[in-house]
């Protein structure tokens, strides 16, 4: 009898083991899950490219999500953490001035934060505003915040727009991409940047850089990388991007849409770019080529080895903080396979969005704080984004921002409609651009492969 | 027992009545959502009565399996949450159209139709197969040769056997990145000169395979060849002995001697190859993430080359955000595995009865 006693006990104890354990996960239900946002992936490689800048090892905020709850704040769940320190400044400051709290999640790299919320949903522990990227929009269907009416709609013109849920997305960031060009180089070279508008002044400018490598330093005239594992989003993504959007007006979809309808792609336009590829195949170094990494080719043009590099505005930090940055200035050259063709892609790369059966209320209210001078002010200076609205008053620090501007207030700027393309399309065709880079592949082949990947990849998923 | 006691006999009901009240309680509570803190020690408190009813019940028989089932319970619980509840919700998942958030409508067997149509996932069923296949072989031949190496009387024995089973410690994610540098690299400057082509063996397809054949192999022979070294250290000396009075060559000691007397290890040596290979994932993603294009497979242009079968699953639901889709072939690749292991138990057991 006294040994029952005893197994009793012990299980009495384990019984209480278990309350105890069961009961404290109930309890910080939300505040635990913030905490695995915090922990998930600091290194990933980010399709917009942030793995360079990203100092995400301290980053994430675990706050109390359910005391914020409690005291009628929101959760914002950011996907870029080199802005963690930036945003949780905006908090404070927010808090200073309203008095209503907003709790800042940190998740490093686009990708694991869209698998992120829908865990984070599973769960019941949705934040209030949340990043998604333009073609996560349908997943979320039903369950977003129609933004149509609210005052910040009116400054800008790179909301995300939805068919059945009205606007949805509010642009934190503009970003751009085109092909990068190093303004010292060029000079020295006798080369205006807003000549190379046609494929043929392309041509004798990639001409007259390869002849006078040795004079200017270069290793190669372009520093892009057609390395699928790694860099399949720069290829993938924002190359193939150019197809989509260069030359087209900023809300033109002509060729998303026809990519959306069951893959097809625009062979004539297609050709010409895969010509303008080939070239830049030709004068690039074969040593980043095929097997480069994102670091060797924005640590080159830093350097000074490449006059024009295949990325974004996003790689400011990165060249700007290398020991052997010279100080030239940089700017964006179009991609102009065809003539005429004189925009560079600028545009939110992810928006913010609110959740339905959130704090909507309060989760305006941010935004619409968000929008105005105070916030801009950190967004824009310290966080060193560029604003998507037309009121701010702030110059962005970013070195390419002069460039940026002059397209933007020329109306020379072609929307990011490549995240409207299907979901991880872009793992298929990199491949695509790394055979041609390879050899493996010519101009014409190029656009039959092309055309066929995408017509199986929109069959089959 | 002696004698059944009323009182006990209230109690126990007491109990099972009160526990199943605030059981109750706490399933509406949880039920409508009233989110009331004090909903769990509800619960808890409920489950605990009525085991105690139960166990106070005057009546011995069922107190063992009472007992049984409480010690277990942690354990079962575990193994419920984490692997049976998945299981089940999973197959449930891959007759919808779930993508990871809700799903809108059931399509019966259409995933599993549309898997096998899919030449990529064709390919990367093949490929895992023949990964397999070399692997078992490869794995088992550099770990057994290892493994003679580090029974032989050489010196820095320790340290041969240390260093051959590090590469094991280290993370399958971390070795990809560690080995992709030095593909890109070191490698890339031996196959230039000896090929002349200067792309990184991650460039090509075929290539690229073997790539990840040599990491894993690299990774995993010298955890093999410890499980070898103690099955050749079994081997009795005076057998061993008798043998080299009676004058046998090395040769015929390592194969009519060694190699019989060891065949339960190198059953289980294969099968655990067979199961670790099958699973691949984790070097496979750090290293060429499933790229490499294949001219025409089944009159596709393919752009996964080294995609193997947990990598394509994962892409499938993850990547691609068909998470519907790569639940079916999760299952399938469940049945593959399942068939594995019985097979693996099978052999095993067979073996065990020859011995």
């Amino acid at each position: 009898m006294k040994k029952k006693l005893i197994a009793l006990i012990l299980a009495g104890v384990m019984a209480v083991g278990l309350t105890a354990c069961g009961g404290a996960a109930a309890d910080a239900g939300a505040g635990a899950a913030a905490d695995s946002g915090a922990a998930a992936d600091s290194g990933a490689a980010a399709d917009s490219g942030d793995a360079a800048a990203a100092d995400s090892g301290d980053t994430a905020a675990a706050a109390d999500a359910g005391s914020a709850d409690a005291a009628g704040g929101i959760r914002l769940l950011n996907g870029k953490p080199e802005i963690d320190n930036q945003l949780q400044a905006l908090a404070q400051k927010y808090k200073e001035e309203t008095g209503a709290n907003v709790t800042i999640e940190t998740i490093g790299g686009d990708t694991s934060a869209s698998d992120e919320l829908k865990k984070m949903y599973q769960a019941d522990n949705m934040p209030d505003i949340f990043v998604i990227e333009a073609n996560q929009a349908d997943t979320w269907d039903g369950m977003l915040v129609d933004f149509t009416g609210e005052a910040w709609t009116n400054d800008t013109d790179y909301a995300l727009t939805h068919d059945t849920m009205g606007t949805i997305g509010f642009p934190y960031t503009v970003e751009a991409t085109a092909l990068a060009y190093n303004a010292d180089v060029l000079e020295k070279a006798g080369i205006d940047p807003a000549t190379l508008t046609t494929p043929a002044a392309w041509k004798s400018a990639a001409e007259t850089l390869d002849s006078k490598k040795a004079d200017l330093g270069l290793t190669a005239v372009f520093g892009w990388c057609a390395e699928p594992a790694n860099l399949g989003w720069s290829s993938g993504t924002h190359v193939f991007g150019q197809y989509l959007d260069a030359g087209l007006k900023l809300d033109d979809k002509k060729y998303i849409d026809l990519l959306n309808d069951g893959g097809k792609i625009d062979e004539a336009r297609m050709k010409k770019f895969a010509e303008f590829i080939g070239m830049m195949n030709q004068y690039s170094d074969p040593d980043l080529l095929v097997d480069g990494t994102y670091d060797n080719q924005v640590k080159g043009f830093a350097e000074g080895k490449y006059a024009f590099v295949t990325q974004g505005n996003w790689i400011n930090g990165t060249v700007t903080s290398n020991a052997s940055y010279s100080g030239f200035g940089m700017g964006f050259a179009p991609y102009a396979f065809e003539d005429g063709i004189d925009t560079i892609i600028a545009g939110p790369p992810s928006y913010w969005v609110a959740y339905s059966e959130g704090n909507t209320d309060a989760a305006k209210a941010f935004l619409q704080w968000v929008s105005d001078d105070s916030a801009q002010d950190i967004l824009v200076n310290e966080a060193g984004l560029i604003s998507p609205f037309k009121d701010c008053k702030f110059d962005a620090a970013d070195p390419f921002y002069a460039s940026i501007k002059s397209y933007m207030d020329a109306g020379k700027t072609s929307g990011w409609h490549t995240m409207l393309k299907k979901d991880g399309l872009q793992n298929v065709t990199c491949q695509v651009f790394a055979d041609y880079a390879q050899g493996k592949l010519d101009a014409d082949s190029f656009v039959s492969t092309m055309a066929q990947v995408c017509q199986t990849y929109y069959a089959e998923n | 027992m002696k004698e059944l006691s009323t009182g006990k006999k209230t109690a126990s009901i007491v109990c099972l009545i009160g526990g199943a009240a605030l059981l109750a309680a706490a399933l509406v509570l949880d039920i409508t959502k009233s989110g009331a803190p004090y909903r769990g020690a509800f619960l808890v408190i409920g489950i605990i009565g009525i085991l105690v009813g139960l166990f106070i019940f005057p009546t011995l028989k069922h107190h063992r399996t009472l007992m049984n089932i409480v010690f277990l319970f942690p354990l079962l619980f575990a193994f419920l949450v984490t692997v049976i509840i998945p299981l089940i919700l999973g197959i449930r998942y891959s007759f919808t159209n779930w993508d990871g958030i809700r799903f809108t409508k059931e399509v019966g067997f259409e995933n599993y139709a549309k898997m096998f149509q899919q030449p990529s996932f064709i390919w990367s069923i093949l490929i895992t197969f023949l990964f397999v296949v070399v692997n078992m072989i490869m794995v088992n031949l550099v770990a057994f040769l290892l493994a003679l190496l580090c029974t032989s009387k050489i010196k820095g024995l320790g340290f041969f056997r240390a260093s051959y089973f590090l590469p094991n410690l280290i993370g399958g994610i971390v070795l990809g990145y560690i080995w992709q540098f030095i593909f890109a690299n070191v490698v890339t400057k031996l196959t230039t000169a000896v090929s002349g082509s200067r792309y990184s063996m991650l460039a090509d397809t075929k290539t690229a395979f073997i790539a990840i054949i040599i990491v894993y192999v690299w990774q995993y022979a010298g955890y093999i060849m410890l499980i070898y070294i103690t099955g050749l250290n079994t081997v009795p000396g005076d057998v061993l002995e008798a043998a080299s009075i009676d004058g046998t060559t090395p040769s015929q000691t390592l194969f009519l001697i060694k190699i019989p007397m060891i065949a339960p290890t190198i059953t289980i040596c294969t099968f655990l190859t067979l199961t670790s290979a099958f699973k691949q994932f984790d070097v496979n993603l750090a290293l060429t993430n499933g790229t490499g294009s294949v001219a025409d497979f089944m009159g596709a242009y393919l752009t996964n080359g080294t995609e193997m079968l947990a990598l394509n699953i994962y892409n499938t639901a993850v990547i691609k955000d068909n998470y519907a889709l790569g639940e079916a072939k999760a299952v399938l690749f469940f049945i593959i595995l399942a068939a594995v292991s019985i097979l693996q138990v099978w052999v095993s057991n067979k073996k065990e009865v020859e011995l």
